[in-house]
């Protein structure tokens, strides 16, 4: 993996991201943190706690350096005390409206924090989750692969 | 003047000339005529290290270092030297020239009058009685010269790199909250000149300075704000590249919209695959003792520097494990958009098909995902759909 590497000039292109073995370290210490704090034998929570450490130590190596790192940590952090997804409204179906799709919204329901940015910081921030995802995916299937052989 | 002049050159000369300097001394009368058509050529033609003396002393310098066009180009490299050995000569003739010595800012003969030339005769009078070789004094006056021309040096020297064909200097650190365009349009070099100085002024002044230089093309619109579009424009153009640089099997799509599908997808596709293998790895998590993994992946990955990441992630780590942990029924944060995805419970016979490439070991805890997906709070469930799962695994 490129090593991380950041450069004064705002061209993104040179930002190569991520540092994978301190993504690694991090997300193997909450595995084996789970491991032994979660004898629940629910897979599902266990899971779902993966998935946050997973999150968690993407954001984490990434820094505060990125809007998208900086709003999952504020999101991980922030525990919310009450459930926060209420069940929703069944949706009644509709007529579809709207009939041209606003693609910039969608993207900025998926990378955490694009609800506050503008389109031109939207595609650098979803370029650098884009590169986040896939080594936080690549190190998972490592894992995964290392485990299972 | 020619005798006093040229004695006063000639006996000085004896040790130090070279053909290179008696090169650049005839040059210098001609350009000196140029610059100064009152010269009288012919009053120096014998010492035409006068005709260098006319000169204020930053163009001397710029003469000497850009000399004549038909100049060989070896006297560049050797200028320096030269114009350590003039300056030198030059004080010598100060004091042997007499009242004849002609100067153009109207110095007294004897003693120069303008405080300029009398700061810099101080400071290397110290050379002048001093016949130390002409590398040291070069090497020693150069700097000086050097540091002195440039403040003064920088007015003439803005029209010279301002007729370069030069790229707009985009300023890629002007943030969104105070950029602003400054549009620099100029199709001539006289605008270049007078803007081209307050630019070059700001952007030496330090790059902090929020603007956005960029230039006109021909035939496009030059008001500020049709700039500022599109500088913003190719802003996002760049940024859409490198995303379908970044996403596979995008740069044959032409067209924003489906280019902007695509990375959605691939979004989400990855977020699926991230929920997906936390899944694969909460199955196979009481067995496995995953502290024994650092030293595995720590050789895959490459021997960086894990000390440095252990020991400073140390404690944030440390509370997510907590945090995750301690919440029993974790709450997902982050909803899918219901719009795009639609809940599909995982079919065992499915999830087989495309699982069971990763191995043997998997099909028998394939049942037990599916079963807890069923019994899932669709609020807060995962979308794991398998149809839409691609075998990138």
């Amino acid at each position: 993996m490129e090593p991380k590497s950041c450069s004064g000039d705002g061209n993104p292109s040179r930002n190569l991201h991520p540092s994978k073995p301190l993504m690694a370290a991090n997300f193997l210490r909450c595995l084996s943190r789970i491991q032994q704090t979660a004898t629940n034998s629910s897979v599902g929570s266990r899971s779902r706690r993966i998935r946050r450490a997973a999150y968690a130590s993407m954001a984490y190596s990434a820094g505060h350096r990125r809007a998208w790192s900086w709003a999952l940590l504020r999101k991980l952090r922030c525990r919310r005390v009450r459930p926060v997804i209420l069940p929703r409204r069944p949706r009644i179906a509709r007529p579809q409206v709207v009939i041209e799709i606003d693609r910039a919204e969608v993207l900025r329901k998926l990378v955490p924090g694009g609800t506050g940015m503008d389109y031109c910081r939207l595609l650098e921030e979803t370029a650098d989750y884009i590169r986040c995802l896939a080594t936080q995916v690549r190190l998972m299937q490592t894992v995964t692969d290392s485990i299972s052989s | 003047m020619e005798p006093g002049g040229s004695s006063g050159v000639g006996s000085v000369n004896s040790g130090t000339y070279t053909p290179e300097i008696a090169e650049s001394l005839r040059f210098e009368e001609e350009i000196q005529s140029l610059i100064d058509p009152s010269f009288d050529a012919s009053s120096a033609a014998g010492g035409s290290f006068t005709a260098l003396l006319g000169l204020p002393a930053n163009q001397a310098v710029e003469l000497l270092h850009h000399p004549g066009p038909g100049e060989p180009p070896a006297s560049a490299a050797s200028s320096s030297p030269i114009a350590g050995d003039l300056w030198r000569l030059r004080l010598v003739e100060q004091h042997a020239v007499t009242d004849t010595l002609r100067l153009p800012f109207g110095c007294s003969s004897t003693f120069p009058s303008d405080a300029a030339l009398v700061e810099r005769a101080a400071r290397f009078s110290v050379f002048a009685t001093d016949d130390s070789p002409a590398s040291s004094s070069g090497g020693g006056l150069s700097p000086e010269l050097k540091a002195e021309p440039p403040d003064s040096h920088s007015p003439p020297t803005l029209p010279v790199p301002a007729e370069k064909p030069r790229r707009p200097s985009k300023r890629k650190e002007c943030e969104k909250s105070k950029a602003k365009a400054v549009a620099k349009k100029s199709k001539s070099a006289e605008e270049n000149t007078s803007a081209a100085k307050p630019a070059a002024e700001e952007n030496t002044s330090g790059d902090k300075l929020p603007y956005v230089h960029v230039r006109a093309r021909r035939g496009q619109a030059t008001d500020s704000h049709s700039l500022a579009e599109r500088a913003r424009r190719e802003k996002i153009n760049a940024r859409m590249k490198l995303l379908q640089e970044l996403v596979p099997g995008c740069s044959k799509i032409t067209g924003t919209a489906l280019v902007l599908d695509e990375i959605i997808n691939h979004v989400q596709s990855l977020q699926r695959q991230v929920e997906f293998l936390s899944m694969k790895l909460a199955a196979v998590n009481p067995r496995i003792d995953f502290s024994g993994l650092d030293h595995i992946l720590s050789a895959e990955c490459g021997p960086l520097a894990m000390g440095s990441g252990c020991g400073g992630g140390a404690s944030d780590p440390a509370t997510w494990a907590s945090e995750t942990a301690a919440s029993t029924g974790g709450i997902r944060r982050m909803p899918p958009p219901q719009q795009i995805w639609h809940l599909d419970l995982v079919h065992p016979q499915q999830s087989s098909t495309v699982w069971e490439n990763n191995g043997a070991a998997h099909p028998h805890f394939l049942l037990s995902p599916a079963t807890s997906l069923v019994g899932y709070d669709p609020a807060s469930s995962v979308p794991l759909n398998s149809n839409q799962l691609k075998t990138e695994l």
